[in-house]
């Protein structure tokens, strides 16, 4: 038994060993070793190693590759300027068109202007006009209605994209005069409008009780203990006032951040509408 | 089979045995949190005569409150601190109302719930520039959000 698990441990290694005669730097072993590392994820070693090969083995899908490589990575600028050498004739060439306007959009956060297809394939003209589409609520203004900004989405994303459209163009914003106006009347009334509850509770008891410490020192002689309760009640009632008018505007800068947090899940959910290929399977 | 188990036993304890050239050691680490009074600025540099008075208050509050009384305040910027961010971004008339409002929303017992932002040691973070009353300038991070101190 000992006999034959030492032969076996002594011959196993003879075959698994290290052949002299192996290239490891072939351009083909490279090139298998940059599609493992763009399959685990590892992106940018891969593009490293496409590049050290690219004089040797060059075709559109790695070519793609290394695009879609750098946009996945936030290079953005550098995808978009390799897109340019991807050639018009590949079949990959639509999907590339739509990745770089997705980096475009990423870059600068507006509509993508009007730019005609590249190709004639139904799906890819779709995507490209939900993409030029969608783009247009990162603008302030709208030219398109409601119906006309839904219609070319499928029916499974029209309910998120209309909801879009509506909290773009209709925001549930609070009005910053209203909450101070409201806190003028009653303290901490604007606050509360705003939906903070707790600040708003917080400015009434404060200067509810500061007012009846005022008038009660002032009913009982207590002059200058009155008046420091008057002063502090008056600064903070300006402050609840002032402070009404802030909440407000930080109210709507949330409904800003969290429409536009809605809208990059949507497009990420999306993948921006480029096409998906698995070159790993 | 006893021998076959033996072997691998020490093979793979030899294999994992703590070399002679990285022995473990005690690591320096250091527990301490850095205490907000040990960064503050004593001086009384000031661009204009609101903030001076407003620096020279503060220093005062600083030198026979605060740092007697400990590090109190649950936000950060700390009130004192907010105040002169205050100054510093708009005047010292609009600062006086943004520290009020500030005091206001420190009384606040449920402040805690659902509100602010933080930073890393948790405390509240709440910057003097987002109630500037310039909707430009307000930079506005989400409750859970943590931030970078």
């Amino acid at each position: 038994m000992i006999k034959f698990f030492s032969i076996i441990i002594l011959i196993s290694p003879f075959f698994y060993c290290q052949s002299d005669s192996f290239d490891f730097f072939s351009s083909q072993n490279i090139k298998k070793f940059a599609d493992h590392l763009y399959c685990e994820g590892d992106y940018l070693r891969a593009v490293e190693q496409y590049q050290s090969i690219q004089q040797s083995i060059s075709d559109d899908t790695t070519d793609y590759k290394i695009i879609y490589a750098y946009s996945l990575t936030g290079y953005l600028q550098k995808s978009n300027e390799l897109f340019k050498s991807i050639s018009t004739e590949s079949d990959l060439y639509p999907a590339a068109h739509l990745l770089s306007l997705k980096n475009q959009l990423l870059l600068n956060r507006k509509s993508i202007l009007t730019e005609s297809g590249v190709s004639d394939d139904s799906v890819y003209l779709r995507n490209l006009n939900k993409l030029r589409i969608i783009s247009m609520l990162y603008d302030e203004e709208m030219t398109y209605s409601h119906e006309r900004f839904t219609y070319t989405f499928d029916e499974d994303e029209k309910i998120p994209v209309s909801k879009l459209y509506d909290e773009k163009f209709n925001p549930p914003n609070k009005d910053a005069i209203a909450a101070g106006v409201l806190s003028a009347i009653i303290p901490g009334s604007g606050k509360m409008y705003v939906g903070e509850w707790g600040d708003g509770i917080a400015a009434l008891i404060t200067t509810g009780l500061l007012a009846f410490l005022a008038v009660d020192n002032f009913e009982a002689g207590h002059d200058t203990r009155a008046w420091i309760f008057t002063a502090l009640g008056g600064f903070f009632y300006i402050g609840n006032i002032y402070g009404s008018v802030a909440a407000a505007q930080i109210f709507n800068a949330r409904i800003d951040f969290e429409f536009n947090a809605a809208l990059n899940l949507f497009l990420e959910e999306k993948n921006y509408f480029v096409p998906v290929y698995d070159f790993c399977n | 089979m006893k021998l076959i188990i033996l072997f691998f036993f020490i093979s793979i304890t030899s294999a994992f045995s703590q070399t002679d050239f990285v022995k473990w050691e005690k690591a320096d680490f250091s527990y301490e949190q850095p205490v907000e009074q040990t960064r503050r600025d004593y001086s009384f540099e000031s661009a204009n005569a609101g903030e001076f008075i407003t620096k020279s208050l503060t220093n005062a509050y600083w030198f026979f409150i605060s740092d007697v009384d400990g590090d109190n305040c649950p936000f950060r910027p700390s009130c004192s601190v907010f105040l002169l961010e205050s100054v510093r971004e708009t005047n010292v008339f609009q600062a006086t109302f943004m520290f009020f409002d500030r005091f206001t929303r420190d009384v606040n017992l449920f402040k805690g719930k659902n509100h602010y932002p933080r930073l890393k040691n948790g405390y509240y973070f709440d910057p003097a520039v987002n109630y500037t009353l310039v909707s430009e300038k307000i930079n506005y991070l989400p409750p859970g959000f943590v931030v970078d101190d």
